[in-house]
């Protein structure tokens, strides 16, 4: 069985090693010390006396620190140590390893401390078959250093390891002779810094004004103040508490500086997506508006710097098109991937103009919806003239990087995810149903921002006719009158593409379902089919296709359950939101500690606890977000004109909710709710 | 006809950009490296409108770069966030005006509009 694998994280940098603090390679596992999609450590491994070590505890302080207690020997030998070692590790722009040896023994004593250091700046997207690197190592004992070094034409990233006790450096690492006191202790500092070289060696960061202002934070300090920022919340079920208080401190985690920026955004997740995700960020947003709204405003400026500009094949890039992936490894750098800046979503865009709104709403942030008016235009006229790729009047998607742009741009982006029933991939350009929903809901909330902040009444009616004729044109031709749902796509002949998935819940959620339809919806998502008990699949079971552990053929996503569940309120299915929140908590709960970005789909009693999938991510940043938009969503939180409205609907068994002081356009408000007993009152079919 | 950067400075620079939005403003140099040489172009942009001169004064963001490398982005050849994480192009200053920058400068010559791409190749791509 593999060892339990330990992380410290502070936004795109993170390490990742084993119970002991050791670091090896591990081709199925990105394990070692990263930063900016560039492995600087794939080696990290102490031994005293030649011995390697054994943890004997452990303790996670915080998601930036953990501190390793260790003796030498294994655990299968009878372990009475008369010397015990403390690794202290510590990340934030830089990473720090303070190694302590304890000497518990009566005499004066002498031991070889020895660190294995290497480094094979493996870009991440390259972890599973890192093509070879020729790296240079150069050891300076007199200034108890070791630099590494790796150099493709221009492109130089380098790590340099400095110790501040003496000690033999050489080019496989260091190696510390010492000598000491009977219960007396030693100690040496190791710091590791991740170079990315930029004009004459120096440090690529030290020229951008974006870096150099951004003050060396104190992350205690930065993390208490995110805590103190967002809500308090009380609760009768402790257990709600924790995944809320869990959540608060992933997304803490998961914060990054962009090089070409000042304010931090959140990346995608641990250990693969840990970079910005376009998507991901803006659903972490609109998840997090009444929690941690600060991430909503440095999202979506940051999008619009780096909106499309030209058509570009290669990066799937078309004017006014947010983007959906930035990577700063290798393979970005020399365009093997188009990750440097890749567009390759057509959800994006219209999300960007959602979100946009949507911070207004809670926010009254008016100055921020007038200084984005010109790229949320942008973004309003990528959908008609770039989106709208068979000129029907639907969004649809067709890579045109055919070598390693993404197949499905929306985000079920597995390259199967889009099939019928019987598992039959439909033709390009696809338009998938929960596009339709977004470019719905993108053109009248953008008809409202015209309106009230742009000052363009004409452009404001342009977009609410166009906005009810796509409404009218889907509801004709999605709708499948025999089964009673949505198509999952349309083909560009029009054939519907006639798979029950969860997307039924994100077209509640934009607003374009008839509400006459809603009912049918409701059904399908918490009938057996699609509700595993834990949450809502994918793709429901009974379709050839299915499969419980496929990430978008039938595994369950709380980021997915989130909206899901926000728009079975908004059309009044309150129950049914309710047992769909219930379930992800009981994930949340049995799982302890961050949600998992996806779980199995088998049905709950069977399995009796959630199953993981090996490639699934945590902490994700929109599955902690996922626990607060599906808090928020029970408490029923909606802005109104200056006012928080608050209309709970508790699932059974939550008792009493109170969550303090949410931020908004009023200051702060509270909200509480308490459940009611259900008896009586219509429940899910 | 393939332009180079000077060139593509002059005519297709200088000028109203209603692609920008109309609230970036800024300065912005250019340093073509060739050889021991180095030509300075001065960008002054705001209001959609950029202007371009020849000036060595200080600017709040610099780009440096071989005139090749230059060229190459002329002709709608190089990525400049490519370039710019392969040290081919070097900044220093605001970053945020390099958006601004990759809108002045033309993607690749033989992109398509999704619809063309979606005219060539229906069916399963």
């Amino acid at each position: 069985m593999r060892q339990e694998l330990v992380h410290v994280i502070a936004g795109n940098s993170f390490a990742i090693g084993d119970a002991q603090g050791d670091i090896e390679v591990d081709p199925y596992a990105p394990i070692g010390l990263f930063s900016f999609d560039t492995r600087f450590l794939s080696r990290w491994v102490l031994t005293l006396d030649g011995q390697r070590m054994h943890a004997l505890s452990r303790d996670d302080l915080t998601f930036f620190e953990t501190r390793f207690v260790l003796v030498p020997g294994t655990a299968s030998h009878y372990i009475d140590a008369d010397v015990s070692v403390i690794r202290h590790r510590s990340i934030d722009d830089s990473f720090t390893e303070r190694i302590t040896v304890l000497n518990h023994s009566t005499q004066p004593t002498d031991f070889t401390l020895r660190l294995e250091i290497g480094s094979d700046f493996a870009d991440i997207a390259d972890i599973r078959d890192p093509a070879p690197h020729r790296v240079t190592a150069a050891a300076d004992a007199a200034r108890r250093e070791l630099r590494l070094r790796y150099q493709r034409e221009r492109f130089t990233r380098e790590t340099l390891v400095t110790s501040t006790a003496d000690g033999e450096v050489d080019e496989r690492g260091m190696t510390f002779r010492i000598r000491v006191a009977a219960d007396g202790e030693w100690s040496t500092d190791l710091h590791v810094r991740a170079l990315i070289h930029g004009a004459a060696g120096r440090d690529l960061r030290a020229d951008l004004d974006s870096h150099r202002h951004a003050v060396h934070r104190s992350m205690r300090e930065d993390l208490a103040g995110w805590r103190d920022r967002a809500p308090r919340l009380i609760a009768e079920r402790e257990a709600l508490v924790r995944a809320y208080d869990c959540a608060l401190t992933d997304l803490a985690a998961l914060r990054y500086t962009p090089l070409s920026y000042r304010e931090r955004v959140p990346v995608g997740g641990l250990p693969w997506a840990m970079a910005l995700y376009g998507r991901d960020a803006m659903i972490t947003c609109l998840e997090t508006l009444p929690f941690t709204p600060e991430l909503s405003p440095a999202t979506l400026r940051l999008l619009a710097l780096l909106q499309g500009g030209q058509l570009d094949d290669q990066h799937d890039e078309e004017p006014g098109k947010i983007l959906v992936e930035l990577r700063y490894g290798e393979v970005a750098a020399f365009d093997e991937q188009p990750t440097a800046l890749y567009y390759g979503a057509a959800d994006t865009t219209p999300l960007f103009v959602i979100l946009l709104d949507e911070y207004e709403r809670w926010s009254g942030d008016a100055a921020l919806v007038r200084q984005l008016r010109h790229p949320a235009r942008m973004a309003l006229d990528w959908i008609d003239e770039y989106g709208d790729a068979c000129g029907d009047g639907y969004l649809r998607y067709q890579r045109r990087n055919t070598r390693n742009g993404l197949v499905n741009q929306g985000w079920r982006n597995s390259p199967d995810a889009i099939v019928d029933r019987h598992g039959r991939q439909p033709a390009f350009p696809r338009a998938t149903c929960e596009l339709q929903g977004y470019a719905y809901d993108a053109k009248i909330r953008g008809a409202r921002l015209a309106r009230e902040f742009w000052d363009d009444p004409a452009y404001a009616d342009r977009l609410e006719a166009d906005a009810a004729r796509l409404r009218e044109r889907f509801n004709r031709d999605f709708w499948l009158p025999q089964r009673e749902y949505y198509a999952l796509a349309l083909e560009p002949d029009g054939t519907p593409v006639d798979a029950l998935t969860s997307h039924l819940g994100h077209l509640l959620w934009s607003g374009i379902v008839e509400p006459e339809r809603a009912g049918a919806l409701a059904a399908h998502l918490c009938g057996p089919e699609l509700f595993s008990g834990w949450g809502v699949r994918t793709y429901a079971a009974g379709q050839r296709p299915y499969n419980p552990v496929g990430a978008h053929l039938g595994a369950v996503w709380p980021a997915d359950n989130a909206l899901i569940a926000t728009g079975l309120r908004r059309y009044g299915y309150d129950a049914e939101a309710a047992r769909i929140a219930a379930g992800i908590f009981a994930v949340a709960e049995t799982l302890e500690g961050s949600l998992p970005e996806v779980i199995a789909g088998y049905p709950r009693p069977v399995t009796k606890y959630p199953v993981q999938l090996p490639a699934a991510g945590r902490p994700q940043s929109w599955s902690s977000g996922a626990v607060l938009m599906l808090l928020g969503t029970l408490l029923g939180l909606r802005p109104c004109g200056d006012n928080l409205l608050v209309n709970p609907a508790l699932p059974e068994g939550f008792g009493r909710i109170e969550l303090l002081d949410v931020p908004g356009r009023w200051g702060r408000s509270d909200a509480y709710g308490r459940d009611r007993v259900t008896g009586g009152r219509p429940r899910a079919r | 006809m393939r332009l180079s950067a000077t060139q593509h400075l002059a005519r297709r620079v200088a000028g109203r950009h209603p692609e920008l939005p109309e609230n970036i403003a800024g300065t912005l140099r250019l340093d073509l490296r060739d050889g021991g040489h180095t030509e300075h172009w001065y960008l002054t942009i705001g209001q959609q409108h950029v202007d371009v001169a020849p000036s060595a004064d200080d600017a709040e963001l610099i780009v440096r770069g071989d005139r090749g490398v230059f060229d190459r982005m002329a002709a709608g050849e190089l990525h400049l966030a490519a370039a710019l994480l392969r040290n081919d192009l070097t900044v220093q200053g605001n970053v945020q005006l390099l958006g601004t920058l990759r809108r002045l400068f033309p993607g690749p010559p033989d992109a398509r509009h999704p619809r063309e791409a979606a005219g060539e190749r229906g069916g399963l791509a």
